[in-house]
């Protein structure tokens, strides 16, 4: 066993040197494709918060004054519950907690505004779904309603606030995922070619290894984990990038007024970390295949 | 040990490699294939070791027809048949001791037993103290005592070589006939194709003489006529 490991670490080390300009050329590529896989990743989870909260398929949210008590916010309740299956479909309130919760997410990239907001000042939430989300008329009848009302803050459409974002969202996930898998093909093809090269050039020792009786797997196995290793490098690389690219932006946001509606484009919740897992595995799986298909055609070289 | 049952080996609808060949190698046996360029020397010694698979026939190596063997009992297959060239076959970035171990290596065996029969074997071909040279560091008799080393170390039940003394001088290629003499004197088969008339006749060991793919003699003390 101790003897195995030994022999391919050995061969996989020697094979790589033989060959570094491909070997580098197949890293980069891994680490681009992987780099705008992540960004991507990145972007969506950005996106998310923007759109956190609104899910569930709320059109509407109603606030209502800081410091409003429950008796208070009675006049509202009675409201919604008159258009109870009229026009809206469901109806929840969110606490003050809960608030805080959506603020966290919303301003996540603007700690200062952020931070302005507590228990205290915070406009608690009445979450509508509407019946039918198409029927923009009735909703907009519905707000001026709701703002004539007392202690109610501000109503705000997610139809106003949200076809931007989610045609936006739409337009960067759908260009962006077409590139990754575009580039993340080529990577493997690359390092496809790579271990070919790499196996072309040992063919003599594949021969007499094939001759004395060794097992294809045996022949097989350095090859593959040099694809692996090219694959984990490029996700550890393009894992880097990300990094320094993210929070070069995440101070950059920081910097944008509060109303600009970027607040909410950044990941500070530690999503990175598990992006930057994801994007190592994405990357063995690309350097595996690439060299596993390859160790396997050329074994007859 | 080797048994060929009527086994024709077509490489193109044209070109019949063999024949309708049959014969039997018992163990420890000595045979000497020879025959006019292209009569099918070399293809019969790779049907053995299954590098070529016949149309028609049935090759019995050690008990087992191994034609339609999987593919994942070959090295096993292999690991009892130890191969010679004419060009040798050694790793040029390995020295002598490496070329030699390489082939444990990679059937996996441990340090301690690697360490224990590659000095042995270097010593039965009469290289020690040359473990250390690389293959361009060695003449031509030298680099095959290290591929016949290469091929023994294992202990195979068969010793196959094709023309091993095509590529030396007499003198030479006499000293590596006297190995295979030793070594076929250990119980080990060999089967060796040559063109070399003077050692064939000096060895007189069977003859198994191929024309145009087909088996025309086979005589136990034979000559190479
Ligand atoms: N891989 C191959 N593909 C096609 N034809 C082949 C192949 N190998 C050998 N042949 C043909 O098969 C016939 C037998 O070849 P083989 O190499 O077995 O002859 P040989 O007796 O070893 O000759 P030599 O003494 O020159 O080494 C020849 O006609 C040769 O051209
Ligand atoms: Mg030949």
């Amino acid at each position: 066993m101790i003897s195995r490991l030994r022999y391919l670490f050995r061969e996989t080390g020697a094979s790589i040197r033989r060959n570094p300009t491909l070997s580098v050329a197949s890293v980069i590529t891994a680490a681009v494709s992987l780099l705008i896989f992540g960004l991507t990743l990145i972007i969506q989870h950005g996106f998310d918060n923007l759109l956190a909260q609104w899910e569930g398929g709320v059109e509407m949210i109603v606030y209502v004054n800081a410091g409003a008590g429950e008796e208070q916010r009675l006049v509202i309740e009675e409201a919604l519950g008159q258009q109870q299956n009229v026009t809206i479909e469901a109806w929840s309130y969110c606490d003050v907690s809960c608030s805080l919760a959506d603020a966290d997410r919303l301003f996540a990239g603007d700690p200062v505004t952020r931070g302005q907001l507590n228990e205290l000042n915070i406009p608690t939430q009445y979450k509508v779904v509407p019946l039918d989300a198409t029927q923009v008329e009735i909703l907009r009848g519905l707000r001026d309603r709701y703002l004539e009302l007392p202690n109610v803050y501000s109503v705000q459409l997610a139809e106003e606030q949200l076809d931007l974002i989610s045609r936006l969202q739409g337009f960067v996930s759908t260009y962006t995922t077409g590139l990754w898998i575009a580039l993340m093909v080529a990577a493997s093809l690359l390092i496809w070619n790579t271990i070919r090269t790499a196996m072309f050039a040992r063919r003599r020792e594949i021969e007499v290894m094939k001759l004395v009786g060794a097992t294809d797997w045996f022949i097989r196995v350095p090859f593959m984990l040099e694809g692996l290793l090219q694959g984990v490098a490029g996700g550890a690389v393009a894992s880097i990038a990300m990094w320094f690219i993210n929070g070069r932006w995440t101070a950059g946001v920081e910097t944008f007024p509060a109303n600009s509606g970027m607040t909410a484009l950044v990941v500070v919740d530690g999503y990175e970390w598990r992006v930057s897992i994801i994007v190592i595995v994405f990357g063995a799986i690309i350097g595996t295949i690439g060299s596993g298909t390859a160790a396997s055609k050329f074994l007859d070289v | 040990m080797i048994r060929l049952e009527n086994v024709t080996k077509r490489y193109t609808t044209e070109v019949v490699a063999l024949q309708d060949a049959s014969f039997e190698v018992a163990k420890g046996e000595f045979v000497f294939l020879v025959g006019p360029s292209g009569s099918g020397k070399s293809t019969l010694l790779r049907l053995i070791n299954r590098q070529e698979r016949p149309e028609e026939g049935a090759v019995w190596v050690a008990g087992r027809n191994i034609v339609d063997m999987p593919s994942n009992r070959i090295p096993q297959l292999r690991r009892n048949i130890g191969n010679v060239f004419q060009d040798y076959k050694l790793l040029l970035n390995k020295t002598v001791f490496e070329n030699i171990a390489f082939a444990l290596e990679v059937i996996g065996k441990p340090k301690h037993v690697i360490e224990q029969q590659v000095p042995a074997v270097i010593d039965l071909v009469g290289l020690a103290g040359k473990e250390d040279r690389f293959p361009d560091q060695l003449s031509g008799g030298e680099q095959q005592r290290v591929s016949i080393a290469r091929a023994f170390v294992n202990r195979p039940l068969i010793l196959v070589a094709d023309e091993p003394t095509g590529n030396l001088d007499p003198g030479t290629g006499e000293g590596i006939m006297r190995l295979l003499d030793r070594i076929n004197g250990t119980g080990t088969t060999v089967v060796m194709a040559t063109h070399d008339r003077r050692i064939v006749d000096a060895m007189r060991r069977r003859v198994i003489q191929l024309d145009r793919g087909v088996i025309v003699r086979d005589q136990a003390r034979g000559v190479y006529q």
